[in-house]
Formats: structure tokens, C-alpha cells, sequence
């Protein structure tokens, strides 16, 4: 570390020391025992999913997922705005041709996209969901641009169109999202109906927001690493 | 002294706070506030986890109980928002870094105050 | 029904306004509409005094959100909403971008959705979308003091909420549900239990970072005295009451009055001599609105029914007259060109003269005149603090208050350019008029039997000898020059200030309890 000024450390070390301490001795962690997980299974079988995860946070508080949805948005948008009116672009000089880079992108992009498209189709039936589809599918892009060239990536993406789709698909998700939980109607079965349980088709609308979520998600992705890989900057 | 989830998580967040405050360098309290983050999001998974727990989906083999749910869902939610906190920041990092040539933040501080008011 | 729609149309209207960017100011004055019609609505439900209780999704208690219409939260978000139409008249005619308009209805729907819950984990969420898009107008410009401002407020806010997660863990791990009343009713049935001084410190320290405490929001004269001025009437006017409106729904839940009173008594006194010192209006400002809270967090910790009302009015009113307050004296500090006292007295011929009656209005509400808004909101606050010590030092802060303010008071002639537009008139007119005619407008909130009661002389006198004892310590102190430290506002400094805030609410709640 560089010179730390004493009057710096000292106190820190001893703020943060009491601070752990404080909460280390006082959170009476192993604690009463509780069974919470039975009331979610019991909601869970309701909605029809399996996975008792997506049922809560794609059907019981769905509310946070919009807001949270929201504020993935929000920091797209604000990565957009501030690297794009910087003013100027950088030519990106694509990293130099080799065979091995090139092969394996080649092998690797369908397999990467097709694991975002199953994590997001399945996220009621087992881990995953739109979310992290979305990313996977996103980094695969980012690979692709690592291996032809960001501009190559870019123009088969057409980034107008795809900003377009990205708001679509949110306010899809708002206005899919306000009926039930603006107006109370008990679990979105009625969207959809539940299916049988471990069916592709069940969960009832949880597929619906984990494919819409991931679609957003997988736009919102590929724009941040474009931006940040055109703009990158001089020191 | 127990060494669990928890207690790792709160010697992790005491950690990235030094980092926080004691490291000059931008990038670097940075990663310390993404640490503070994470830190918390291992506390909430570690809070009902047991070792013989099953995982949160029906019908999954086994006899042992199922883990809650519930944080599960809140890091979820958590963990978007360190993404997002983390991308916004490292934006207005890159433009200060470009507009003052330093990642220092005491130079930052001390150049920023000279053309601002006291 | 209602309740969960406010922020959900909101959001609508700001994802449309960036889709369709040509059409942004049409949907801004239809979102305004809308609003207000559900305000209205809402209003009428009231009207037999039930509160709306409702679970978003129709399930059942403890597992689903929670959202709770009451009075408060109706008057919060006619709050929000009164502002976001004054921001949206002073900004009509600059030509912003749809990202700002995007922004600020975000932000609106954000307040919405905050002032009706009464879920943990979704107050969280919503608060980390208030400082994302607080963030984001801040450094709306994009010059760089306004950029490393807006950094900094990020790094502290995000610390305040990573905080705020873990007190969040510890309650959700004891009580075993995340709503509010829930665990009000397991803290009442037993409040000796160790990890209550626990969650209710992290809970608080975590919120205080967004509501202004002095101790945890040192961000704050720097991000609002460095943003656009509608940005500031913003921030200052509407984000911080959010802060302040989860404090009071924490202080439901959990016992924090002595933390509360001893926080407020710091934030208000450490608050106005900052103010004092400062020679820059915007800052002297963003002081005035830490040590206001002050005022708020006395009010909640007192206990008495009250108090806590008072405090909620006077939260509503510095809300309205703060933002005057930003509003004109951004107009002069561009007419201007500076924001500096002494060069604004120099050169005040050249302050539009509606500024100079805006400012006007807005520092006859914030001291307190009699019988603006300041002053009925005040009245009945004081009426519900027990301590003469307190009430001694609340009333010491008023007199402080008016000291900072009279260094304005060379700027208030009658002349002036009329060079404003018509749209930043009815700006000034719509907040002007609520906070001239607000003792109406505060019978709504505050039931009969607490109005009654503080309608004694004492208080006249109390508020117009506040005035004058402030004006006169002014003629004599004028040139005394006060130097205060000023390196606590960085960041390193700033997160221990933090941590040290959370160590001294923790022990006041060990040492009670």
C-alpha cells in the first residue's frame, strides 16, 4: 500500500474492527430453527412450477423483479448515454488473427447460445431463469466479438432494431405484470394454465417473464460490452 | 468460533471496507464496494443453509428438508443490482480517469476542490 | 388495486417516453393527468377514514408484498407528484433528452411505489433504483466536479444499502417474514432479544445514508449544490423525505427513540453551523436540508402522536419550499453567472425579479414566518416534545436558521429584469402558492383533536421571536468567520463517519435496552 496517513488507518482499523465485532457477536446466529420452506413449497404448488425459487421471485413478488428489471435498465441506458456522447470512437483494432481463436468461437457460439436459450426456457423446472440466460448468452456474443472483430458482431445486430425490441419487450413485461399484481388476482395461473409439473409448458406465465426477462436481459448485455468496448478510452 | 457462511461474510465485508477506505486508487475501492455487496449476498445464502439441505425444487431426490426459499430469491435480486451498481460506477471511474490522467482519488479530490467552491 | 398501479403506469410512461422520444413531453403531461386523477381517487377512499391494506398479487400475508395506504403515504405521493409537475413546468422549454425524462419519471414511480410499502426486501430495491436514477441526474451535465460529486454518492449510497441488506438478513432470520407488521408484532412480544439492537442499527444506518442524517450523508452538499437546479429541488425536495418516510415506518416497527432524537439532536445543530459557515448558496442550502431533517428526526423519536405528524407535515413542507428555494436561486446563480454570496449581492440588479420574489417566499417558509408553512408544521411538532431541552434546541436551530438566511436578504429589492418565461412563472407559482397557502392544505393530514391544540400564543411568539433574535444575532455577527473542517466530505472519511453513526446508534439501543 502506499503511504497510508496514521490518522487514516488508525481510526479505520478501529471502526471497522468494532463494526465486525458488533455484528459478530450480536447476530445469535445459530439460532431457532425454523421450517419456513414449507409454506413456499405450498405456493410453489400452486403456480405449478418446480422450482420452488422462480415461483417466488416470478410470482409472488413479482413486484421486486419488475422494479429490479428496471434498474438493469436503468444502468444500460446510463452506460449508453455517457460513453456515446464522449464524442469520438476508437477504431478497434480486432486482436490478431489466430486459427485456434477463431475455431473455437466457431464451435463454442452455438453451444454458449443454445445454453442461454436453456437456462431461460427451463427456469421453472430447474436453476437458472431469465437472468442468467440472458448474461451466458450475452458473453457468447462478447466472444464472438473477441474472436471477429466487434464491428463484424455489430453489424449483424443492427443496434437500432434491437434497441427498439429491448423496450418492447419491457413494456410487455409491465403491462403483462400490472394485471396480476395491480389487481390482486391470485396466482398468474389464469394466464396460462399450470400444466403438469416438470412439463415444459408449466409454471404458467413464469415461462413467459423468464423468456421476456431473458430476451432483455441478452439485448441489455451485448449493448453495455459493445459500448464499453468501443469507448474504450485513453489514459 | 464457528467458521460458517456467516461469519466468513461478515470478516469479508470487514475486509472490503478497509480496502474502501485505506487503498487511493479508484479501480480499487471499486472492487472493495463490489466485495461489501457480495459479502452481504453470501451472508443471505448462508442464513438457512444446512448441511444435509436439499435444494429448493419439488420433487428433487432425497429425504433431507428443503433449504429456504426466500433468500435465494432476494440475492437474485441483489445480485443484478451489484451488476448494475458495479457498470454505472466503472463508467464514471473510466471519465474521470480520462478527464484527470490519475486513477488516484486523493489527486481527483484535490483537483475537483480547486474549481469548486468552497 | 390502486396502490400497486401509481408506480406501475409511472414506469410505463418512462420506458414510452424513451421509446418514442419524440412524443416526451406529451407524455409527460399525460402522466401528470393520470396521476393526479389517481391521487384524487385515492383521496375520495379515504374519505371514510379506512385504510387500504392490500398484498400485490393477492396472496396471503406473510409471503406476498405488502402495501398499506394510508394517509402518510397519500401525502407523500401528492407530494411527489406536486414536484414532478413543478420540475416538469421550470425544465419545459429546454429541450432536455428523453433520457432525462425517462429519468425523472423513474424516479417519480420509485417514490410511489416506496411511500406504500411496507416490505423490507422491496424497500430496498426501490431505494437502489432511487439512487441509480438520483445518480444518474445528478451528473446529468456531465462536467466533472458534477461527475465525482455523483460518484461519491453512489460509493456511500451503495455502502448505506449493502448496510441496510445485512440488517435485512438478521431480521429476516429471526422473525422469519419480511413485512413490516410482521415483525413489528415479534419485536412487541419481545424486546430484550440481542439482535433487535443489531437489525434495527444496520436498518437504520442503512436508510439514514438516503434520508440526510448529518453523520451519513456527507454526500450531500456536494452532489445537490453541484447539480442542475431542477435536478436539486428534486433531490433535496422529494428523494431525501423517502429516506425519511422509511425511517418512520422503521420506527413503527422496531424502539428507536432515543437513537432517533439523539441523531436528530446532532443533525440539526451540526447542520445550521455548517450552514452558517458557508458562502456559497447552493451549499448553504444543502446544509439547510440536513439540519431540517434534524427537525424530523426529533419529531419521530419523541413518541407522542404529535410529534411524529408534525414532523411528516414539516416534512411536506420543507419539501415545497426547499425546492422554491433551489429553483430560484438556480434562475439567479444564471443569471449570474456565480453562486457565491458575495458576488450575487454585488450584482443583484441583475436577478430576474420573479426569482427575487420566489426566493422571497421560499425563506419566509423555511423560518418560519408566521402562518406560512414553516411555521404551522413547526407549531405542531413542538407541541408534542416533552424535553425542554430539546424544545430549547430545536428552537436554537430556528434561530440559526434565520442567521444563514439573512445573508440573503440584500438580495430581495424590488428590481430586476422580467426576463423568465411564462412556464417557469407557473413553476414558481405552483410551489409559491402551496407553501403560502399551506395551513389548509395541512388540515388533511393532521386529524382535529392534535390541531386544536397548538393554536396558543406561545407558538406566535415562539416563531416571530425566532425571527427577530436571528436577524438581530446576524447585525452583530456579521463578520465573524467561522472555519469549519471540511474534510470529512470525501469518501474515506465519509465511510467512516458511516461506521461510526452505526456504533453510536448501536450502543444507545444496547445501552437502553
Amino acid at each position: 500500500m502506499r503511504h497510508v496517513p496514521l490518522r487514516l488507518l488508525l481510526p479505520a482499523l478501529l471502526l471497522v474492527g468494532a463494526f465486525c465485532a458488533a455484528v459478530w457477536v450480536t447476530f445469535d446466529y445459530p439460532g431457532p430453527d425454523r421450517h419456513a420452506a414449507d409454506d413456499w413449497v405450498d405456493a410453489a404448488r400452486l403456480t405449478g412450477a418446480v422450482n420452488v425459487v422462480s415461483a417466488i421471485y416470478l410470482n409472488v413478488r413479482l413486484l421486486d423483479t419488475l422494479l429490479e428489471v428496471l434498474v438493469f435498465s436503468v444502468a444500460v441506458l446510463g452506460v449508453r448515454f455517457y460513453l456515446r456522447e464522449r464524442g469520438h470512437v476508437e477504431t478497434v483494432d480486432s486482436i490478431p488473427e489466430s486459427h485456434v481463436l477463431r475455431l473455437s468461437s466457431d464451435l463454442l457460439l452455438p453451444v454458449i447460445l443454445l445454453l442461454g436459450i436453456q437456462l431461460t426456457a427451463y427456469g421453472h423446472l430447474a436453476p437458472g431463469g431469465g437472468f442468467s440466460g440472458g448474461v451466458a448468452a450475452g458473453t457468447g456474443l462478447l466472444l464472438a466479438a473477441i474472436a471477429l472483430g466487434a464491428d463484424a458482431v455489430a453489424r449483424r445486430f443492427h443496434e437500432g432494431a434491437l434497441a427498439h425490441l429491448e423496450w418492447a419487450v419491457l413494456l410487455c413485461a409491465l403491462f403483462l405484470a400490472a394485471f396480476p399484481v395491480a389487481f390482486g388476482r391470485p396466482p398468474l395461473s389464469d394466464l396460462l394454465p399450470p400444466g403438469t409439473p416438470g412439463g415444459l409448458a408449466s409454471g404458467g406465465s413464469i415461462l413467459l417473464y423468464n423468456v421476456l426477462i431473458g430476451v432483455k436481459v441478452f439485448i441489455g448485455t451485448w449493448i453495455m460490452l459493445h459500448h464499453f468496448i468501443l469507448h474504450r478510452g485513453e489514459v | 468460533m464457528p467458521i460458517n457462511g456467516v461469519t466468513i461474510s461478515i470478516l469479508l465485508f470487514g475486509i472490503a471496507l478497509l480496502g474502501l477506505v485505506l487503498r487511493r486508487d479508484l479501480v480499487i475501492k471499486l472492487l472493495a464496494l463490489g466485495l461489501v455487496n457480495a459479502s452481504t449476498i453470501l451472508c443471505l445464502v448462508s442464513l438457512r443453509a444446512r448441511p444435509d439441505g436439499a435444494a429448493p425444487i419439488l420433487g428433487a431426490p432425497g429425504e433431507s428438508v428443503m433449504v429456504d426459499p426466500l433468500p435465494h430469491a432476494m440475492v437474485l435480486s441483489a445480485i443484478v443490482i451489484n451488476f448494475a451498481i458495479l457498470a454505472l460506477s466503472l463508467v464514471f471511474v473510466m471519465l474521470l480517469v480520462e478527464r484527470y490522467h490519475t486513477g488516484d482519488s486523493q489527486q481527483i479530490e484535490r483537483e475537483t476542490s480547486k474549481e469548486e467552491e468552497p | 388495486m390502486i396502490l400497486a398501479l401509481f408506480p406501475l403506469l409511472r414506469f410505463g410512461f418512462g420506458v414510452l417516453s424513451i421509446a418514442w422520444g419524440r412524443g416526451r413531453r406529451a407524455l409527460l403531461v399525460m402522466s401528470h393527468l393520470v396521476d393526479g386523477a389517481l391521487i384524487g381517487l385515492l383521496a375520495a377512499t379515504f374519505r371514510g377514514g379506512r385504510e387500504l391494506t392490500f398484498v400485490a398479487g393477492g396472496w396471503e400475508r406473510g409471503l406476498g408484498i405488502a402495501l398499506v395506504g394510508d394517509r402518510i403515504g397519500l401525502t407523500f405521493a401528492a407530494l411527489a407528484w406536486g414536484l414532478g409537475v413543478a420540475v416538469s413546468l421550470y425544465t419545459w422549454n429546454r429541450n432536455l433528452r428523453s433520457y432525462f425524462y425517462m429519468l425523472l419519471h423513474l424516479l417519480v414511480g420509485a417514490c410511489y411505489a416506496l411511500v406504500f410499502t411496507k416490505d423490507l426486501f422491496n424497500a430496498y430495491v426501490i431505494f437502489e433504483l432511487l439512487t441509480l436514477t438520483s445518480f444518474l441526474l445528478v451528473a446529468y451535465e456531465r462536467r466533472p466536479g458534477q461527475i465525482w460529486a455523483s460518484l461519491r454518492y453512489l460509493f456511500l449510497a451503495s455502502l448505506g444499502m449493502g448496510i441496510f441488506l445485512l440488517g435485512v438478513a438478521v431480521t429476516y432470520y429471526h422473525v422469519g417474514s419480511l413485512d413490516l407488521d410482521l415483525i413489528a408484532a415479534h419485536v412487541a412480544a419481545g424486546p430484550e432479544a440481542g439482535w433487535i439492537a443489531l437489525a434495527s442499527a444496520l436498518l437504520v444506518s442503512g436508510v439514514a445514508v438516503k434520508a440526510g442524517v448529518f453523520s451519513f450523508a456527507l454526500w450531500l452538499p456536494s452532489a445537490h449544490s453541484l447539480a442542475m437546479p431542477a435536478v436539486s429541488a428534486l433531490l433535496s425536495g422529494l428523494v431525501i423525505k423517502m429516506g425519511v418516510v422509511e425511517l418512520f415506518r422503521l420506527s413503527d416497527a422496531f424502539p428507536l427513540d432515543l437513537p432517533l432524537v439523539v441523531l436528530g439532536v446532532l443533525t440539526c445543530s451540526l447542520g445550521i453551523l455548517y450552514a452558517v459557515a458557508s458562502s456559497n448558496v447552493k451549499r448553504l442550502l444543502a446544509f439547510h436540508t440536513i439540519s431540517q431533517i434534524g427537525y424530523l428526526l426529533i419529531g419521530f423519536g419523541s413518541g407522542t402522536l404529535a410529534a411524529r405528524l408534525g414532523a411528516l407535515d414539516y416534512a411536506v413542507a420543507h419539501g415545497l419550499f426547499k425546492a422554491l428555494l433551489f429553483l430560484a436561486v438556480g434562475d439567479a446563480a444564471r443569471a449570474v453567472g456565480t453562486t457565491d454570496i458575495r458576488d450575487l449581492t454585488a450584482r443583484r440588479a441583475d436577478i430576474p425579479i420573479a426569482s427575487k420574489i420566489a426566493l422571497l417566499i421560499g425563506v419566509l417558509g423555511i423560518v418560519g414566518m408566521p402562518p406560512f408553512a414553516g411555521f404551522a408544521a413547526k407549531a405542531v411538532l413542538e407541541a408534542g416534545l416533552h424535553s425542554t431541552v430539546v424544545h430549547a434546541l430545536v428552537g436554537l436551530t430556528s434561530v440559526g436558521t434565520v442567521i444563514s438566511f439573512s445573508k440573503l436578504i440584500p438580495l430581495l429589492t424590488l428590481d430586476g429584469p422580467r426576463s423568465l418565461d411564462r412556464l417557469r412563472l407557473a413553476a414558481y407559482a405552483w410551489l409559491g402558492g402551496s407553501v403560502l397557502f399551506f395551513l389548509p392544505l395541512s388540515r388533511t393530514m393532521i386529524p382535529q383533536s392534535i390541531w386544536s391544540c397548538c393554536w396558543s400564543g406561545w407558538a406566535f411568539f415562539e416563531a416571530l421571536g425566532a425571527i427577530l433574535l436571528g436577524l438581530l444575532l446576524y447585525r452583530v455577527l456579521r463578520h465573524v468567520r467561522l472555519r469549519l473542517p471540511q474534510r470529512i466530505f470525501r469518501i474515506e472519511e465519509g465511510v467512516l463517519v458511516i461506521l461510526g453513526g452505526f456504533l453510536l446508534v448501536f450502543l444507545l439501543l444496547r445501552l437502553r435496552g
